[in-house]
């Protein structure tokens, strides 16, 4: 194998078609990179959402002043008989995980209040603890079912506030995502099927081009691989090149939205390093897999023995 | 070398087959003429050898090979073996002279320094010294030629075909490419050349075989180019 005759060949072959060449580069690198975003997205989607899937529950939480309105206007700070007879009522009455039921104290509640928006020490400056209301954080067995039950027999309890169901104000934040993570998808699926046209076509033409040099290489018997390999290389190295522009507007996204987007997700969920190099070595495999099947078999119909 | 054994071919779409039941044996370093009239199936039987096409019936061997049991990618291993020359010389109008010989040895993967060695040797035995360099389009059709069949040779075949070499080539500088051919053929290799080119068949003197309407009318050693009536 003369590598060097090969190269010489492709080298050839990039620039008679150069602006094939150049429109197949900017279209697999924006159809990878569109799939990068995505594929980005959705760890980021997974991280937040198995995060929460371990905390889910529901939070039963007390008057701490009576300015926060609703009962606590009529009844005062909860007094500390009354939180007893919510403990009481919430174990009697309800499917509760063994050790599913723990009381937060205003002190704690404020810790993690603080160390949640550290992303925001503005926030922190100005709330003072004695706004942050103590609660009852309630695990149940089976909380799709008995949510909506436990929020309306704590509805009007002397003491309590409001209850909140984090699964009910995850699921519509997740749609939303969830809804732009499959935008993005579908985008980078049309872009990649448009780059595989373009393969197609960018080869075809090569070979048009060079009908001459491969019907005399087949004459003198140059094996398929040899009269194949050049076009092939060719299409695998814009495959490469589109990838490695993809890489750097991945690292860009990652950098600029990405991470400004995370202080939306402040409960250590950030994406790491390794999440990108995953989904860049994934792009990686998409791209030289897509401009190498889509040369060969274009290959194979166009550039027979 | 060559064995037809009951060939007929028969393109699609085609009424009458291009080559119809053609027995006929070629042995090693025989140099034997193809004639007939136009479309009487010589550029077939030259592609047959070749395996660009196969027959619709009968069987074919070539140096010793049943071509319809050559797998596909052994037939790169066949064309090696059988060099070839056209009408239209089919050079690389980007390459020189040298290059366009060395070409055939660089796809087949030849080392360099043995395509460093054997070119300048079939370049001067095609009598083409001191025009290495040159570009296709500064050289003579007769000289064009004498590159191509440098590049049909240069790989040592056992066969070679010339689909009428002097068609596109006057009289007198036929001979000259005639006298190269003569040479390729005294060094052993077989040679078939099909052409239209009577005078050149009639001062050759050698085998002789005329198609007609696909079929071999005449075989005849040391003939000419017409029915010798
Ligand atoms: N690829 C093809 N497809 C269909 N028919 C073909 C093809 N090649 C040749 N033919 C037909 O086969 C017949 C023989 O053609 P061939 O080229 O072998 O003749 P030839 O003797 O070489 O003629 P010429 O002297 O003009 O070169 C002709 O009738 C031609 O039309
Ligand atoms: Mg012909």
């Amino acid at each position: 194998m003369r590598a060097q005759f090969v190269f010489h060949e492709v080298w050839i072959g990039l620039r008679r078609n150069l602006t094939m060449t150049i429109a197949l580069i900017v279209v697999v690198a924006i159809s990878l990179s569109l799939l990068g975003t995505g594929l980005l997205f959705v760890k980021q989607v997974e991280n937040a959402r198995s995060y929460w899937q371990s905390r889910v529950q529901l939070s039963v939480y007390l008057c701490s002043s009576p300015t926060i309105g609703g009962s606590c206007a009529k009844d005062g700070v909860v007094t500390s008989s009354e939180i007893a007879a919510i403990r009481q009522d919430l174990l009697a009455t309800h499917d509760i995980v063994p050790g599913g039921l723990t009381f937060e104290t205003q002190a704690q509640a404020w810790q993690q209040f603080k160390s949640e928006m550290s992303s925001n020490p503005a926030l922190v400056k100005y709330t003072p603890p004695s706004q942050i209301p103590s609660s009852f954080e309630v695990r149940l067995k089976n909380t799709q079912a008995d949510a909506l039950p436990v929020s309306e027999a704590m509805d009007g309890v002397p003491g309590v506030s409001h209850v909140v169901d984090d699964s009910t104000v995850l699921d519509q934040f997740y749609k939303l995502l969830d809804g732009a993570r499959n935008a993005v998808v579908v985008i980078a699926i049309f872009l990649l099927v448009a780059a595989i046209m373009l393969v197609a076509n960018t080869i075809r033409l090569s070979a048009f081009n060079r009908r001459r040099e491969t019907s005399i290489m087949r004459l003198v018997g140059a094996s398929n691989f040899y009269v194949q390999l050049p076009f092939l290389v060719e299409g695998l190295i814009a495959g490469l090149i589109g990838w490695l522009v993809a890489t750097g507007l991945l690292i860009l996204v990652k950098s600029l939205w990405l991470n400004s987007l995370q202080t939306y997700f402040p409960y250590g969920t950030t994406l790491s390093s390794a999440d990108l190099i995953e989904v860049i070595i994934v792009n990686m495999i998409t791209g030289l897999l897509i401009c190498g099947s889509t040369s060969f078999l274009t290959l194979r119909r166009y550039l027979r023995v | 070398m060559i064995h037809f054994d009951n060939v007929t071919k028969a393109y699609a779409n085609q009424g009458r087959p291009a080559l119809e039941n053609v027995t006929l044996d070629v042995e090693k370093s025989e140099f034997v003429f193809l004639v007939g009239p136009s479309g009487s199936g010589k550029s077939t039987f030259l592609r047959l050898i070749l395996k660009e096409e196969r027959p619709t019936s009968g069987r074919i061997h070539v140096a010793g090979k049943d071509l319809a049991r050559l797998t596909n990618w052994k037939v790169p291993l066949l064309r090696r073996r059988i060099g070839c020359v056209f009408q239209d010389f089919r050079l690389l109008p980007n390459k020189s002279v040298y290059q366009n010989i060395a070409f055939a040895l660089e796809v087949i993967g030849k080392p360099r320094r043995f395509i460093r060695k054997v070119v300048p040797e079939v370049i001067d035995l095609v009598g083409l010294e001191g025009k290495r360099d040159r570009m296709p389009d500064e050289l003579s059709g007769g000289e064009q030629q004498r590159v191509a069949m440098a590049r049909a040779f240069v790989n040592r075949p056992m066969i070679l075909l010339a689909d009428e070499p002097t068609g596109n080539i006057d009289p007198a500088t036929s001979i000259g490419i005639m006298k190269v051919l003569d040479r390729i053929n005294r060094t052993g290799t077989t040679v078939v050349m099909a052409t239209h080119d009577a005078a050149i068949v009639d001062s050759m003197r050698k085998r002789v075989i005329e198609l007609e309407y696909g079929k071999v009318v005449r075989d005849q050693s040391r003939g000419v180019y017409g029915q010798a009536y």
